[in-house]
């Protein structure tokens, strides 16, 4: 039975976000916000940075805020300006990308000014941006999330999120499907899948964890991943993917949601991380790790494989 | 004198991933040693098992590689000294993640093999080889290869008109 989410709390939290915003600009604690302004189609939401107190009145928190922001805060990206502590928005899962940031050394908490939100739920796509969130349209990430109240930022709106009905474990259920599959299934599933990706690289693009101002797949000497569109090109890509974010991804979803040809990229992240959780007990969180499950090891890890 | 050797039906391509400094000598040895192991597997030597990338195994896959192996010293004699560990969790999260695609296990063979045992290694690969043997060739990633030529349908109604006009 579809039911409606409760997000009254999020006119609340924008207030908050633009008071706080006001705030930290005209005391020049921070030199510029990120955050999400409204968009032109009614409901719709976009990324923006401000700079100045003026402006604070543009940002907004809505259940179509679906973006996540630490994107900006890599060294691939060039839209932020350089120098000076930067504000910014987060959501508990676009934390964890950040925190998983932090440990990879590519950002320092004290150039950071952490607006948190006490999150009630985001839409799963920005097809309709004005839908009403209920237990269909919400994001299949939220449907998992146990991290609605982030920790450690420098601000959270004192707001308490709507705690989320019982909703159906989209990821997990389809990981368990697919487990339950035999192998020749699920390489025709996978075949069918990865067929589909047309290598515009919007999943590369959006991931906060694919900062590398070289990707492998880009090298042609050696060519370790065919750069065509092909059905072999594809699968390597997709593997490399999987293998490189494999124990650092944050489970944030964007990159499924920006895939144009719907390709289920997070099931191939999600069942990383589960892999990852059972084998060495390494999952994404709050906290900074020293070093990834797949950058550290223990001398009596599992070798029950080996030989 | 050399036994006779069996002639099979299908004769799998092996492509071993070793380390230089033990299961490479531990090849070596055995080769030294006059041991008898199958040639069908291929010896491709890294510095050490931390520099074996996972995606060298898919481009194994790639080029028609039936069965992968990937050897190198046992934990604790790692020449860089930790290269091993490291290698043995990102192989332990790679086996899961080629599992869940559809690949089959029994293709892949990760093993501990040192200077000294090139007996293991004459055991480690013939097991590999007849195992492989037996599954038959692996067609997956070939089939990928053929698709990556010529993905159209080649019976389809454009086609057929164009050989009949001609
Ligand atoms: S792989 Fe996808 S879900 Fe994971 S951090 Fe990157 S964009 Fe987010
Ligand atoms: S796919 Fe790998 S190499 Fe490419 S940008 Fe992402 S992490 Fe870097
Ligand atoms: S976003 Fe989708 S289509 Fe584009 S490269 Fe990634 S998987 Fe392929
Ligand atoms: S040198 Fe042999 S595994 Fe590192």
């Amino acid at each position: 039975m579809t039911q409606t989410i409760d997000i009254s709390s999020y006119s609340a939290i924008t207030d908050a976000i633009r008071n706080e915003a006001r705030r930290i600009l005209s005391d020049s604690t921070v030199s510029a916000v990120i955050g999400y302004t409204a968009g032109r189609r009614k409901g719709s939401t976009q990324p923006i940075v401000i700079t100045t107190a003026d402006d604070a009145d543009q940002l907004i928190f809505s259940a179509a805020c679906l973006n996540d922001l630490v994107v900006y805060l890599t060294k691939a990206k060039k839209d932020v300006p350089k120098g000076g502590r930067i504000g910014i928005v987060v959501k508990g899962c676009d934390l964890k990308a950040l925190v998983g940031l932090l440990g990879e050394s590519q950002l320092k908490r004290e150039n950071l000014y952490l607006i948190g939100i006490p999150c009630s739920g985001v839409l799963g796509s920005l097809l309709k941006p004005a839908a009403e969130l209920t237990t269909e349209t919400i994001a299949s990430k939220c449907c998992e999330c146990t991290d609605q109240l982030p920790v450690g930022c420098d601000f959270v709106p004192t707001v308490t999120p709507t705690p989320l009905p019982d909703l159906e474990k989209r990821y997990a259920n389809e990981i368990a499907r697919l487990e339950a599959m035999n192998p020749s299934e699920r390489w025709e599933f996978w075949k069918e899948q990865f067929s589909k990706c047309i290598k515009c690289y919007a999943c590369r693009q959006v991931c906060p964890f694919c900062f590398c101002e070289q990707c492998l797949c880009d090298r042609n000497r050696p060519q370790m991943v065919e750069q065509t569109p092909r059905p072999l090109g594809n699968t390597a890509w997709h593997l490399m993917r999987a293998m490189h974010l494999a124990g650092r991804c944050a489970g944030c979803g964007e990159c499924e949601r920006v895939c144009p040809m719907d390709i289920p990229l997070n099931l191939l992240n999600r069942k990383m991380a589960k892999e990852l959780k059972e084998l060495f007990n390494s999952e994404a969180g709050f906290e900074v790790r020293e070093a990834g499950p797949l950058t550290s090891y223990r001398e009596d890890d599992d070798q029950s494989f080996i030989r | 004198m050399h036994s006779e050797k069996p002639k099979h039906d299908f004769e799998p391509k092996i492509i071993a991933f070793v380390c230089t400094w033990c299961t490479y000598a531990g090849a070596d040895l055995a080769g030294t040693s006059r041991m008898q192991y199958p040639s069908n597997v291929r010896v491709l030597k890294f510095p050490c098992t931390g520099r074996i990338d996972p995606v060298f195994i898919l481009k194994a896959f790639q080029q028609g590689a039936d069965g992968i192996l990937v050897s190198g010293c046992h934990p604790g004699d790692c020449h860089y000294i930790a290269g091993n560990y490291h290698a043995r969790r990102r192989f332990a999260v790679f086996r899961k993640l080629l599992e869940f695609i559809g690949v089959d296990l029994n293709r892949i063979q990760f093993s501990w093999v040192s200077a000294a045992e090139g007996g293991k290694w004459v055991e480690v690969v013939t097991d590999l080889t007849e195992r492989v043997r037996a599954m038959g060739p692996m067609v997956e990633f070939k089939d990928l290869v053929l698709e990556e030529q010529w993905s159209g349908n080649l019976n389809n109604p454009e086609l057929q008109a164009v050989y009949e006009a001609m």
